[in-house]
């Protein structure tokens, strides 16, 4: 294969806001599949040397994430509002839904002290990450968005929540959070 | 509304897309043994009966596509030649 490599020649002066960037639309999707491989490696390479451990370390750097993320969120009591609040800061990368069977009423159900919803995720780089390394999904990269919403739930709610995997799809997955009340 | 179509003549009646399924959309035709679309309102369009398709006898059409930004297009262009 013909690889052209071209070499940007200019001049560069310190600058306090920078206006470009040095590439174009072909740059970016080289580096966003060399990030994909990448990550997939880790993520492999990590689940061989910490085998179960492996998810437990990726779930953490996302719950961080969510706690990062939604520190701007304003707060709720309301699961569907920190849903569609979370949705805009996760943004089209992550893109989700609320998904309810045709049969049910609302989104949301009530278990006790517990409240259960189930989440569509359409988009995610995570599913596209592991398509691209040829990497089952239910692995230690999926653990990544499971602390990342419930970090992201935790900040707004202040509550404790739990993301379970209920399907997995090669366009969506479905998966259930759940919140308890009854504090931290 | 989702809509599912199945081509019944490359349907092979393996049933793998009723079992992979979470929400029951398909039932097998018991007289032709080909899939059947029964309940096409509970689809989420995860299109895990695509994947597990053997013959590739569904389309899925008014869902959300997922962006498939792990494509390399570079390596499309060169099976494009080969296929």
């Amino acid at each position: 294969m013909d690889m052209e490599i071209e070499e940007i020649r200019g001049t560069f002066k310190p600058e306090i806001i920078p206006k470009e960037t040095g590439g174009d639309i072909e740059d970016y999707e080289e580096a966003l599949h060399v990030l994909m491989k990448f990550v997939g490696s880790m993520s492999s390479a990590l689940e061989q040397v910490s085998g179960r451990g492996a998810n437990a370390i990726v779930y953490q750097a996302g719950k961080r994430m969510g706690h990062d993320a939604a520190k701007m969120m304003e707060k709720t009591d309301d699961l569907e509002q920190a849903l569609n609040e979370m949705g805009e800061v996760l943004g089209v990368e992550f893109y989700f839904e609320m998904w309810k069977p045709a049969g049910q009423e609302g989104y949301t159900i009530e278990k006790g002290n517990e409240t259960v919803v189930k989440v569509l995720f359409m988009d995610c780089v995570v599913r596209q990450t592991l398509r691209r390394t040829g990497l089952p999904q239910k692995g230690p990269l999926c653990y990544l968005l499971y602390g990342y919403m419930v970090g992201a739930v935790e900040e707004v709610m202040s509550i404790k929540g739990k993301l379970d995997i209920d399907h997995v799809g090669p366009n969506a997955c479905l998966k259930t959070l759940t919140i308890k009340w009854g504090g931290k | 509304m989702v809509e599912i179509e199945i081509d019944e003549d490359a349907c092979v009646g393996c049933g793998s897309c009723v079992d992979d399924c979470p929400n029951d959309v398909y039932k097998m035709n018991e007289e032709t043994w080909k899939t059947t679309v029964v309940n096409a309102d509970d689809c989420m369009a995860c299109l895990s009966c695509h994947e597990i398709c053997p013959s590739q006898a569904m389309t899925h059409s008014n869902i959300h596509v997922a962006k498939r930004l792990y494509i390399d297009r570079k390596v499309n262009d060169v099976l494009e030649k080969i296929i």
